[in-house]
């Protein structure tokens, strides 16, 4: 009458579940709690409600943050997926240096962020950077990439599009060479031009993979911080700032336990909420 | 005899063994005492000293070591990023693992103090036998928190302040006296516009230089209005921003060095790397750079701020050794005497390392001042320290008044001001709201 219960399955995946129920469900449930008191780790939690809540939504610091962070959901997402996609289409059509190509375009993603970011510190530095040098060339002046307020997201945004692009590339790399050629030529031998090809069966097939790499990299963008920390340490005045960055220097640096907790939390709804509205329009359009 | 046969009968190789495998488990439960040969009494240290002055740290350490070689006490010191100090050391206090002591900006924890992660010193330092005689009144004063009954909680270890570093080349180029430095606002303004390089319309090499955020706007700023008579609290610690139109007065001093005279750049990213390759001409800035500037070759001079706003006084901090809580109260002994050793040796780390004595007895050796970096790099900090007494505000919340950060209550508020996002007197009423919240609380 009873089914006699098969232990090793349970044995098997418990060397994944357990430590994951104690190194990242524990410590949300924690972080969750921390977030309804005040603590500074030395001493006692002091249970204070949903007070902390009500001053992440008063705290104009983590608004900026939260909105800085939309600003560069919209500028890299895009940028990456379409550079990624047509570095790939590159590399995939077999042109001249395409075999360079797929280093060159992954490379940058093998480097820790932390690297990237000492890197284009220098390359974006006002009066002596790279870019500015170039673009004194062609007659624009030296733009203030990580100085000002207004340039200084778009500065970290260049550096993590650099950054995250090797992922996209080869995601999409390989969706296009599992492609099935016949298709292709078919469409060839029908009269279809490049970017009908492209448009029409390419994409099409693509589909799958662009949703995917559109919504992790959605999720990156919106836990940017170790350029942040490396370039321009969330300034100037809040102006690069990213909710992980406001989370680390309420935490780490002013030991606001508690408060940091209640802007992680935000946080989480926040991605759940924006993820889960654009895998709701990226199906609604297929 | 046959009891003697019999016992080398009984007492075989294996029974042999077997006994002193036992006798050897039981011992520490016996009392026995513990043959360990030699063992050492590790005295743990913290440091999140990272500039030159590091290098300096870690060979007075090293300097105590070889001191104590054979005498059963080293100190074995860990480094870490500054900005993950604190919460490192609380957490490690929080699980009894904290060190022994380590380095902290005086007077700037009186929460842990109120907390009990720092240990009062009172009792330790006369056990010690340290001199406290010795030490100015004013540098232990900053070591007390009115939290634990004004008992001294460091030991202050080098009194630091910030003077005007002045590249001397571009001082020549611009045909100025390096004999008769700036006293005053006027005179000041003066060097830095004769020094400013313009390219375009915008400011290619900074007269003064500042970076547009962070820790320089926000420490000049603090500096000039406490001599424009701006207080951050009162005498009492109960009432928030005295005399507030010095400190918007202040504010608009710092703007104009950007916007009206442009001797000054936003666009600065690494204000220490930009001073040192000559991007900049006139930097305040403390003694840890002593050494930093000599490993870039930097032609310069030292002097004093000059005084700005009609009281002239300065900023002051003092690093200084504190003491964690520990679980084994028998290790505090061992630990005062070593950091008694550290201030009674002290010479070398203020004069080669950063920072003035706070010591008479060091500060009046005779090789005080040719010992370490030349006087007229090195004096400006030591001859202003008489009158730098813009320190720390002994509050629990006391880390949003300190005034050189990069980041805490009070730079979030004044960050936007300096890039015209707020203005000044929308940041003083923002400081005082801050301010006051944290005096209500002790």
């Amino acid at each position: 009458m009873f089914k006699s219960i098969d232990w090793s399955g349970y044995v098997f995946i418990s060397f994944f579940t357990i430590p994951f129920l104690i190194f990242n469900i524990l410590p949300i449930i924690f972080g969750a709690y921390v977030s309804f008191n005040e603590w500074g780790i030395f001493g006692e939690p002091d249970w204070i409600g949903v007070e902390n809540y009500i001053n992440v939504f008063k705290d104009k610091y983590a608004y900026l943050a939260f909105k800085n962070v939309i600003l560069y959901a919209l500028i890299i997402v895009p940028s990456v997926t379409i550079l990624g996609f047509f570095a790939a289409l590159f590399v995939n059509q077999g042109w001249p240096l395409s075999a360079m190509g797929r280093t060159i375009f992954f490379s940058p993603y093998a480097v820790a962020a932390s690297v990237i970011g000492l890197i284009w510190v220098w390359l974006l530095d006002t009066q002596y950077g790279l870019i500015n040098q170039y673009l004194n060339i062609i007659g624009i002046d030296n733009i203030p990439w990580i100085t000002s307020y207004e340039w200084a997201f778009i500065g970290v945004s260049i550096a993590s599009i650099w950054w995250d692009l090797g992922l996209a590339f080869i995601l999409f790399l390989a969706g296009l060479q599992d492609i099935p050629t016949d298709l292709i030529e078919a469409a060839k031998i029908d009269g279809a031009n490049k970017f009908q090809r492209l448009s029409k069966i390419i994409i099409p097939l693509m589909r799958p993979i662009i949703n995917m790499v559109l919504t992790l990299q959605l999720i990156a963008t919106l836990r940017i911080f170790s350029q942040i920390l490396v370039m321009t340490y969330g300034g100037p005045a809040g102006g690069s700032s990213s909710p992980i960055f406001y989370i680390y220097s309420t935490a780490i640096e002013r030991q606001l336990f508690g408060y940091s907790s209640a802007v992680s939390m935000t946080l989480f709804v926040f991605i759940l909420i924006l993820t889960l509205f654009m895998r709701f329009m990226l199906r609604a359009r297929a | 005899m046959k009891v003697n046969n019999k016992l080398k009968k009984n007492i075989g190789r294996r029974n042999f063994i077997k006994g002193a495998g036992a006798i050897a488990v039981a011992s520490p439960f016996l009392g026995f005492p513990n043959i360990s040969l030699g063992k050492t009494h590790e005295v743990i240290h913290w440091s999140w000293l990272g500039a030159s002055d590091a290098k300096v740290w870690k060979s007075c350490i090293a300097d105590f070591n070889t001191a104590h070689d054979g005498k059963g006490v080293q100190i074995v010191m860990e480094t870490f990023p500054q900005d993950q100090y604190d919460t490192k050391l609380l957490a490690s206090a929080a699980t009894g693992k904290a060190p022994d002591f380590g380095w902290q900006w005086t007077g700037s924890k009186a929460k842990w103090a109120n907390n009990g992660v720092i240990v009062p010193m009172e009792n330790l330092i006369k056990d010690a036998g340290l001199d406290l005689s010795d030490f100015s009144a004013n540098s232990l004063d900053k070591c007390r928190y009115p939290q634990v009954d004004n008992q001294i909680c460091s030991i202050p270890m080098d009194l630091m302040t910030l003077c005007p570093e002045v590249n001397t080349d571009h001082l020549a180029e611009a045909g100025l006296d390096p004999d008769s430095p700036p006293t005053d606002s006027a005179s000041l303004i003066d060097w830095g516009v004769k020094m400013t390089k313009m390219s375009g319309g915008k400011v290619s090499r900074s007269g003064i230089l500042q970076t547009g955020s962070a820790v320089q706007p926000n420490v000049t700023w603090g500096i000039v209005a406490h001599q424009m008579g701006f207080q951050r609290t009162s005498d009492d610690l109960k009432t928030a921003c005295i005399n507030p139109s010095d400190g918007i007065r202040a504010m608009e001093w710092v703007l104009d060095l950007f916007d009206k005279h442009k001797c000054s750049s936003r666009d600065v990213t690494d204000r220490y790397k930009a001073f040192r390759q000559g991007e900049g001409s006139i930097f305040w800035t403390g003694p840890w750079t002593l050494a930093g500037n000599a490993d870039a070759g930097l032609n310069y001079r030292t002097y004093q701020f000059p005084n700005i706003g009609g009281k002239h006084i300065n900023y002051f901090e003092a690093g200084s050794l504190e003491m964690y809580i520990q679980k084994d109260k028998g290790r505090y002994e061992e630990t005062m005497k070593a950091i008694k050793w550290l201030s009674d040796n002290s010479f070398k780390w203020t004069t080669v390392g950063r920072g003035g004595s706070p010591r008479s007895s060091i500060l009046n050796q005779s090789n005080y001042k040719t010992a370490g970096p030349d006087w007229n790099k090195r004096g400006a900090f030591i001859e202003q320290l008489e009158n730098a007494t813009i320190g720390e505000i002994p509050v629990l919340g006391g880390g949003d008044f300190t005034i050189y950060s990069g980041g805490n209550g009070m730079v979030k508020i004044l960050d936007p001001v300096w890039i015209g996002q707020k203005k000044p007197e929308q940041a003083m009423e923002e400081l005082q709201t801050l301010w006051q919240k944290h005096l209500d609380k002790g």
